[in-house]
């Protein structure tokens, strides 16, 4: 696989806290790799260490075939990045904070400059100082940064953090057309799961500073559960009926019937026949699949609702 | 040093467009303005007591109302002062970059952090530099608007040597400063280090070891004590340290703001 990220064994401790806690992962070029994990998950720090801004305990991370180390230089040339909260210079304008990063990045356009502006639809604000910026527009600012010199790699950090849906939707399309059309490679991380699952390609989840899981998304369609959910007129005897059958059942909290075995997710349609049959008409039926964010939870073993 | 013309541009950048330029240049200007206003009470002291300038127990011993007495005011007030306003000025300029978290922006580009550093450290210099020019340019303003009897012009260029020199030895001493600000990440702690380094540069001085402090040694410097080889040696180096403190503190350290 040709790597634009890869970290072997990674470690970071700080004191006696354990914050990455050996983690080895690969990123595939243009490839779109969410990195998910609830807050203080290590999600940040291994960012960190990617981007060479904290030194690992132990192992190693490569970034475009370099390794990570002090004064190595060479790869930034070709990364994005947005670490945290996107912040700009509060007194100089859009424009300026833009203009200024660029100067730092030697042998980009100038008109890269006015580019980015105009692809984050920041053009409005262009000339307004970067303090009086609102949340959102202070996030594509971070972005437009991250991403205005046409890096091979961004590494984003909550990129869709502030934004409102349509500028969440916006920046999915971005990032979508610049790993499809640009072969842009894309590391970020997010608690926005629905997101995403519409966006990612492959997805990491890191609990307690240790990468559980990495997988694909046909993976994830396949590890994720799957019931069906139904009622009849006769709830009672539709669940004998079933159980008759040879399911096994459970009631939902909302009294609902769900039924888990394969044979009745793939066949649906059997099941009401049966039910129409035996005189206890479905009046709701539907194959309930889990979603990403209940996913992530029954990984980390965490609750739903109780995440934060 | 990679890219150290535009990081420098950047710098120069940043400071321009804020109102920290302006707030200590107003902050230093308080000096000539401060001396013209003794000059005008040392011109006429009767006249002052009458129209309230001073209070009728002011004991004037400053001297006459000449300049002589005006500049040695001036270089006494920038080797004092100086060391507060140029080490706010580094404070500002590296402790911003952690109030306003922007630090992370700088630090995996192809811009050396090493050229940062130093660029941050030529504006500090620079902006030093330009304070100075300013509030000497006040003072002849202002001595030429009171009407001060002319002097020698040695008394000019001795005054301009001394205080080009106090200048330098005080910019030196904003490197550990800016390191203060680096490690300790905002603009407070190395504000609280200046202070502590002023009041221990005055009990060295109280005790007579002044000369082997380098925050005393501007001042000593500028009330024409005979200092010795060692003590700008002890100042060169403690800028020497401060600097590469400063630059292996952003090379090496964990950031993590």
């Amino acid at each position: 696989m040709n790597t634009d990220i890869e970290t072997d064994n990674l470690v970071k401790r700080y004191g006696n806290v354990t914050a990455v806690d050996g983690v080895s992962l690969r990123v595939a070029k243009g490839e779109i790799y969410a990195f998910l994990g609830l807050n203080g998950a290590g999600k940040t720090t291994t960012i960190r260490l990617l981007l060479g801004m904290a030194k690992p305990t132990s192992g190693e991370a490569r970034v475009l075939g370099t390794r990570i180390r002090i004064g190595e230089r060479k790869q930034w040339d070709s990364v994005g990045y947005l670490v945290e909260t996107a912040d700009a210079y509060p007194e100089l304008t859009v424009r300026e904070n833009l203009e200024t990063m660029r100067r730092l990045r030697p042998g980009t356009a100038p008109q890269a400059v006015d580019r980015i502006i105009e692809r984050l639809d920041l053009g409005a604000f262009a000339d307004r100082r970067a303090g009086t910026l609102s949340h959102g527009n202070a996030q594509r600012l971070g972005l437009a940064k991250a991403l205005f010199h046409n890096p091979e790699l961004v590494i984003l950090d909550e990129p869709a953090s502030g934004l409102d849906p349509a500028g969440i939707v916006e920046i999915r399309n971005l990032l979508t057309e610049l790993a499809r059309d640009q072969g842009v490679t894309v590391f970020m991380s997010s608690h926005i799961l629905g997101e995403v699952s519409r966006l990612a390609h492959r997805i990491g989840i890191i609990h307690h500073g240790r990468l559980l899981q990495e997988l694909d998304m046909e993976e994830l369609d396949h590890n994720r559960r799957r019931r069906l959910l139904l009622r009849t007129t006769n709830d009672t005897a539709a669940r004998a009926l079933l159980v008759g059958m040879g399911f096994s059942t459970d009631i939902t909290s909302d009294g609902t019937i769900a039924v888990k075995d394969c044979m009745a997710i793939e066949r649906p349609d059997d099941i009401a026949t049966r039910l129409v049959n035996a005189g206890h008409a479905p009046t709701m039926l539907y194959v309930e699949e889990e979603n990403l964010e209940h996913y992530f939870l029954r990984l980390v073993g965490v609750e739903e609702g109780n995440a934060n | 040093m990679n890219n150290l013309a535009q990081a420098t541009w950047v710098e120069f950048r940043k400071a321009c467009r804020s109102k920290m330029p302006l707030f200590t240049a107003l902050g230093f200007a308080m000096v000539p303005l401060g001396g013209g206003f003794f000059m005008i009470v040392l011109k006429d002291p009767d006249m002052a007591r009458r129209v309230g300038l001073i209070s009728t127990k002011a004991q004037l011993t400053m001297g006459a109302a000449d300049w002589p007495t005006y500049l040695r005011f001036l270089t006494m007030a920038i080797g004092a002062g100086g060391i507060i306003l140029f080490g706010l000025v580094a404070a500002w300029v590296f402790g911003r970059e952690y109030s306003d978290r922007t630090a992370k922006d700088l630090l995996a580009l192809p811009t050396s952090r090493s050229a940062i550093v130093l660029s941050k450290c030529v504006v500090i210099a620079v902006w030093s530099a330009a304070l100075t020019v300013v509030i000497c340019l006040i003072t002849l303003c202002v001595g030429a608007a009171l009407g001060l009897p002319p002097a020698a012009p040695q008394v000019f260029w001795q005054s301009g040597i001394t205080i080009m020199v106090a200048v330098c030895l005080t910019i030196s001493l904003t490197t550990p400063i800016a390191f203060a600000a680096s490690a300790w990440r905002g603009y407070l702690p190395p504000i609280a280090v200046m202070i502590l380094a002023m009041v221990v540069a005055q009990l060295t001085t109280a005790a007579g070891w002044g000369e082997y402090f380098p925050w005393a040694i501007p001042a000593l410097f500028v009330q024409g004590e005979k200092l010795g080889a060692i003590s700008y040696a002890i100042v060169v180096l403690t800028g020497i340290i401060g600097l590469a403190g400063t630059i292996l503190w952003w090379e090496l350290a964990d950031q993590t703001r």
